[in-house]
């Protein structure tokens, strides 16, 4: 099937990559910023649309990799012209713009795909499955953590702009309320915290989810880390053991290297290709169903859910009180 | 200096008595025990002359003791031994309730005793550089904490510990006193906020105390903070539990595992495998150098009575604001 990308930015270069992975046809990308879209499309090779209705023209397949305020719209068109949908997430800002946004291709009869890529990454996959399968037992208290640095913008970062991204909470926690709901089911009540720097973007926040079958989980989240570190960790403890993994754990290669001056020794970056691309397994999942017309593995409704969370520990935050769902 | 140990219900009755034993100039009387067998066992375990009573032991003429009995009978072991006119090193939580504990304050005042805490984490280098660190302002302003105590279930160890008549409660009682505290003392400010998710998810046949509890509090400082107190490790776990907390401030992050310093041992047929033997210093052994120095130079410890209290307030608050479903104010 033919595939078109909008949106040139960090995401639209990683899906690019993806689909590189696939028997997909890449046919083109476009963007708000033609010259970033013009950058992409060299690199792959690929045509630059001068807009999304002259993409959607030449493909079966678009994949949404926009800041989040612009999905609905694009989600909407896409499906009027009778294509298929990959979104990146949060789906929305809102949760009525998510049930329009899933009604309309509905509607269209066209699929729609929500990219949570943390239901991707093998260690979160096969921590659920082991977990499904019943080796710890049932579950007790989930812990789950990501936190980074800022996200950067060399202009404009719109997720500093809480009305355009949803603030780190929507934009970035929203990952680990997905893999909690996906892990225990539908979630009772939140109640969160969240503490912010005075000026910038940097912030911290830490959310309590209660699940209507009594298991509860603690999901840390931030914009608060130093450049370069992000780390993620999930521990799931039940009746009958613990799953346990961060991203502290070795690599398996990592190396010490003589700096330049050769005075010192630099601890060297793990290499490229040492797991597989949780990007690529899920637009290669996500492709396959499309072709197949099997169920996706995360539905949208699963990325709307996830919404719901996220909004509710900002209501929490901005309450300082439990918010029940 | 004559020292003794008012009951051996706590199981960190069996640490201080050997500490103590290699300590000079102190000199360990002997402990009580209201169970004659299981007094006899210690006894002859630990060589140790066991006392049917804390009145009997206490007629010894002591200068302190540790009080080590269940936590809903540290106000009568305190009450006693201040009576007596013995310093006190009191098991952590202080007692089971807020009237209780302050009737201990109240018993060493009146008698002219200090009272210390047993907040063996105030001695941990670990700790104490994360204290310094945060102190220095290296790590900026602070935004929050990520705190975990996790162990297993206690009740293997001593039964009494899943008992709320004489614990007072489960995981919550047994956990949150700790972190709590280390807050406390990073910050020198008080806890002003707890909310609290508690229930009992991972032994619902076994036993009738809470066993996972979630707690987020707010510091009079601003400054959030996370504990997870959970028994949630199970007894196969390669060790008891760990003590971590991670501080998160706008110049930086400190990341701390207290008991990171051990060796992985994978021994045929053993019930933990691997099992994690810590090699690191012994926090135990530097808090009772404390108590025993305090009571040399007749001074109060640096862990006092209103440590353990507040620490036991944020303990009691989480499990009211569980109940109510709503934050509490401290």
């Amino acid at each position: 099937m033919r595939v078109g990308i909008v949106g040139a930015g960090v995401m639209g270069e990683v899906h690019a990559n993806a689909w590189r992975s696939t028997e997909a046809t890449l046919m083109g990308c476009t963007a708000a910023n033609l010259e970033q879209a013009a950058r992409l499309a060299q690199q792959h090779n690929i045509k630059v649309y001068q807009n999304h209705t002259e993409l959607l023209r030449d493909i079966d397949i678009v994949d949404i990799c926009v800041p989040t305020y612009d999905h609905k719209s694009l989600v909407l068109q896409a499906a009027a012209a009778g294509k298929h949908v990959i979104c990146e997430k949060p789906i929305a800002l809102n949760v009525p713009d998510g049930l329009e946004m899933i009604a309309a291709c509905e509607k269209a009869g066209v699929r729609l795909f929500i990219a949570m890529v943390v239901r991707f990454f093998p260690q979160y996959k096969l921590s659920r499955e082991l977990f499904a399968k019943g080796q710890i037992g049932k579950l007790g208290v989930v812990r789950l953590k990501r936190v980074s640095y800022p996200p950067q913008k060399p202009t404009d970062n719109w997720y500093a702009d809480d009305s355009r991204s949803g603030g780190m909470v929507v934009d970035l926690m929203i990952h680990d309320f997905d893999y909690a709901r996906w892990l225990g089911g539908e979630i009772e009540r939140v109640y969160a915290r969240l503490n912010r720097a005075e000026a910038g973007i940097k912030q911290y926040a830490q959310a309590i989810l209660r699940y209507k079958n009594g298991s509860m989980a603690l999901i840390e989240g931030g914009w608060a880390y130093p450049p370069g570190v992000f780390r993620t960790a999930l521990d799931i403890s039940g009746t009958d053991g613990v799953i346990e993994w961060n991203s502290d754990a070795q690599a398996p290669v990592y190396t010490f290297t003589l700096t330049r001056e050769g005075s010192s020794s630099a601890v060297g970056l793990p290499l490229a290709g040492l797991s597989d691309d949780p990007y690529s397994l899920e637009i290669q999942h996500a492709y396959r169903c499309i072709q197949n017309g099997e169920p996706f593995a995360v539905t949208p409704q699963d990325g709307l859910e996830a919404l719901r969370i996220a909004l509710a520990a900002k209501e929490s935050i901005a309450s300082g009180k439990p918010v029940n769902l | 200096m004559r020292v003794g140990i008012l009951s051996f219900a706590h199981l960190h009755a069996e640490g201080y008595q050997s500490i103590l034993k290699q300590m000079p100039g102190v000199e360990l009387v002997g402990f009580s025990h209201s169970i004659p067998e299981e007094a006899q066992a210690y006894s002859e375990r630990f060589g140790l002359r066991a006392f049917s009573s804390d009145q009997s032991l206490l007629a010894e003429g002591l200068d302190g003791v540790i009080v080590c009995s269940e936590n809903a009978h540290h106000l009568e072991s305190v009450q006693q031994a201040a009576q007596a006119k013995c310093h006190i090193l009191c098991e952590k939580p202080i007692e089971t309730n807020e009237p209780d504990a302050q009737a201990m304050r109240v018993a060493c005042e009146k008698n002219q005793v200090h009272f210390m805490t047993a907040f063996p984490m105030r001695f941990a280098p670990s700790t104490q550089a994360v204290r310094q660190t945060i102190q220095a302002g290296q790590l900026g302003s602070i935004f929050g904490i990520n705190g975990i105590n996790h162990s297993e279930i206690p009740k293997a160890h001593r039964a009494w510990f899943a008992d709320k008549g004489l614990a007072g409660g489960g995981a919550v009682m047994d956990h949150v006193v700790h972190l709590a505290d280390l807050l406390r003392w990073y910050f020198e400010a008080e806890i002003s906020e707890v909310y609290a998710e508690i229930d009992n998810l991972f032994y619902p046949s076994e036993v009738s105390v809470d066993t996972a509890g979630l707690l987020l509090l707010k510091l009079s400082n601003g400054i959030q903070a996370s504990i997870d107190c959970s028994w949630s490790r199970p007894i196969w776990y390669p060790r008891w539990g760990h003590l971590k907390m991670e501080i998160v401030g706008d110049q930086g992050t400190a990341v701390m595992d207290s008991f990171a310093q051990s060796i992985s041992v994978f021994a045929r047929g053993a019930p933990r495998n691997p099992t994690w033997i810590g090699w690191g210093p012994d926090a135990n052994r530097s808090m009772l150098e404390e108590w025993v120095s305090s009571i040399r130079e007749k001074r109060a410890p640096s862990v006092g009575w209103n440590d353990g209290y507040q620490a036991l307030r944020v303990a009691l608050a989480a499990y009211q604001s569980a109940s109510s479903q709503t934050p509490v104010i401290l």
